[in-house]
């Protein structure tokens, strides 16, 4: 009581940012849901509410994916932020016919997580946070439990055999060129290719199964 | 390259995965480009893959939003005046110049000091100028005083000249039992016959009333003239020359007098 009384603008600054987000998510409700199309659309005449729904959609996979990359939270996280104000900014480079909203963003994403992971900083940086691993790693139990979807979908992936996994995660998620995949697996350039679309068949089928 | 070949050489897979080479990256285009089915296909290869990355969701903190939302704003705000949607065309047109600004309010001040400066030196003409006439006003009484006193000087150095003078012969009019106190006194020139008359113990004349010099010759009197005041003072002054003369007298006439008197005697002397 005493402590909330001393940092009065703290906490009114607290309560905007939630009624503003209360009214997000009422407005959201009356709106149901955006097709792709019209969030595109929007998001191209700079729609702030748009947006607020991509965020709330795409955010958890986008951080999941950096994580994957960085296994670093508090980097993991200005990443994600760096990522959504990149795809705000650059909505008008996305082209539809060249592919799905999810997947140009997931470029975006990982291009600036891949540039994080070369930067220096984020070299000296993964040293001292090794330490903090650890803790991580058990607060990432408890954000796993948080999607019973990411539960359902990780099950269904262990269908899929380790090599197929590998090459799909090696490209989609640590963003290894067809060289480096071929380097790291062993395996010709040439089968990169081939391999890759067996995996991915093979994925589509213990999806829908 | 046709669709069936595009579809099984894998290249769709390596676009939706994001590591296909610029080459296969414009195969893939103009193939989509030209056979809307593809798309189809590069949608499932996508909608797969995203579905694997939910495998691995992480729900960021509120405050990440918060920060996004509040950078794009900021963003938004700083752009806005730069856009052209709110008639800036307008605001840029009758924009004035900092520099412009400045030297319109030097000169505002400029001028407001030259008023100020113009009032206050005016109002130190003015008070000069007052200063000047009163000055000037008390030097021309006093160069009238001095003319005075001059022309006083002179009468009395004239009058003294004429008592001092070795010509003079003085006669004393004494008081008629009418006036015994009146006395008047006369200087008669011995040379050329001239008469001043010093009438200052003469009592003054009542209104509408003037003394008049009579010469007694041969027993009728002669007009010697109307003795004048100044200023209501009496002051010495020359009466008519007479060569001779049995008697002087003065009497007290109506103004301006007559060839030959009617009023009362008021002083008489006899010549011997």
């Amino acid at each position: 009581m005493l402590s909330a009384d001393s940092q009065p603008s703290k906490s009114s600054i607290f309560n905007f940012y939630q009624l503003k987000r209360r009214y997000i998510l009422i407005y959201l409700e009356a709106v149901k849901k955006y097709s792709e199309e019209e969030l595109v659309s929007l998001l191209k005449n700079k729609d702030q509410s748009a947006f607020s729904y991509l965020y709330d959609n795409y955010s958890p996979v986008l951080l999941g994916i950096i994580y994957k990359m960085i296994s670093d939270r508090v980097l993991a996280e200005d990443v994600l932020q760096e990522a959504f104000v990149k795809i705000w900014n650059n909505f008008s480079g996305y082209d539809s016919a060249k592919g799905r909203l999810f997947t140009w963003m997931l470029n975006i994403t990982r291009n600036l997580t891949i540039d994080t992971i070369r930067s220096k900083s984020f070299k000296n940086q993964s040293k001292i946070r090794n330490d903090e691993k650890a803790v991580n790693n058990i607060s990432d139990k408890t954000n796993a439990a948080e999607s019973f979807d990411a539960l359902g979908i990780r099950k269904n992936l262990t269908l899929l055999k380790d090599d197929q996994r590998e090459i799909i995660e090696l490209a989609y998620f640590r963003g290894f060129t067809q060289d480096e995949i071929s380097k790291q697996l062993d395996i010709p350039l040439g089968t990169v290719k081939t391999k890759m679309r067996a995996a991915i068949i093979e994925l589509r089928k213990v999806l829908t199964s | 390259m046709n669709k069936e070949d595009i579809i099984s050489s894998g290249l769709l897979e390596l676009y939706a995965l994001g590591i296909a080479s610029p080459e296969e990256k414009i195969q893939v285009e103009r193939g989509l480009a030209e056979y809307p089915e593809l798309r189809h296909e590069l949608s499932a290869i996508e909608d797969s893959l995203e579905t694997y990355a939910h495998a691995y969701t992480k729900q960021p903190p509120a405050r990440i939003k918060e920060k996004i939302f509040e950078e794009i704003s900021n963003e938004a705000a700083k752009k806005e005046p730069a856009d052209g949607n709110h008639q800036p065309s307008a605001q840029i047109l009758y924009r004035i110049p900092a520099f412009f600004k400045l030297a319109a309010a030097a000169m505002l001040l400029l001028l407001i000091g030259s008023i100020a400066l113009s009032y206050l030196y005016y109002n130190r003409y003015k008070e000069a100028d007052e200063k000047y006439n009163a000055a000037s006003d008390q030097l021309q009484q006093a160069n009238e005083k001095l003319k005075e006193n001059d022309e006083a000087n002179a009468a009395m150095k004239h009058e003294l000249n004429l008592m001092s003078d070795k010509n003079a012969l003085p006669v004393v009019l004494n008081g008629t039992p009418q006036a015994p106190d009146a006395l008047a006194k006369i200087y008669w020139m011995k040379n050329n016959g001239d008469i001043y008359i010093d009438p200052t113990n003469l009592p003054p004349a009542p209104e509408g009333k003037q003394y008049q010099f009579w010469a007694i010759i041969d027993g009728k009197p002669i007009d010697g003239g109307m003795i004048r005041t100044e200023n209501g003072v009496y002051r010495i002054q020359k009466m008519k020359s007479f060569g001779h003369a049995d008697a002087f007298a003065i009497t007290l006439e109506n103004s301006g007098g007559g060839p030959v008197p009617h009023g009362k005697t008021y002083a008489m002397a006899k010549i011997l």
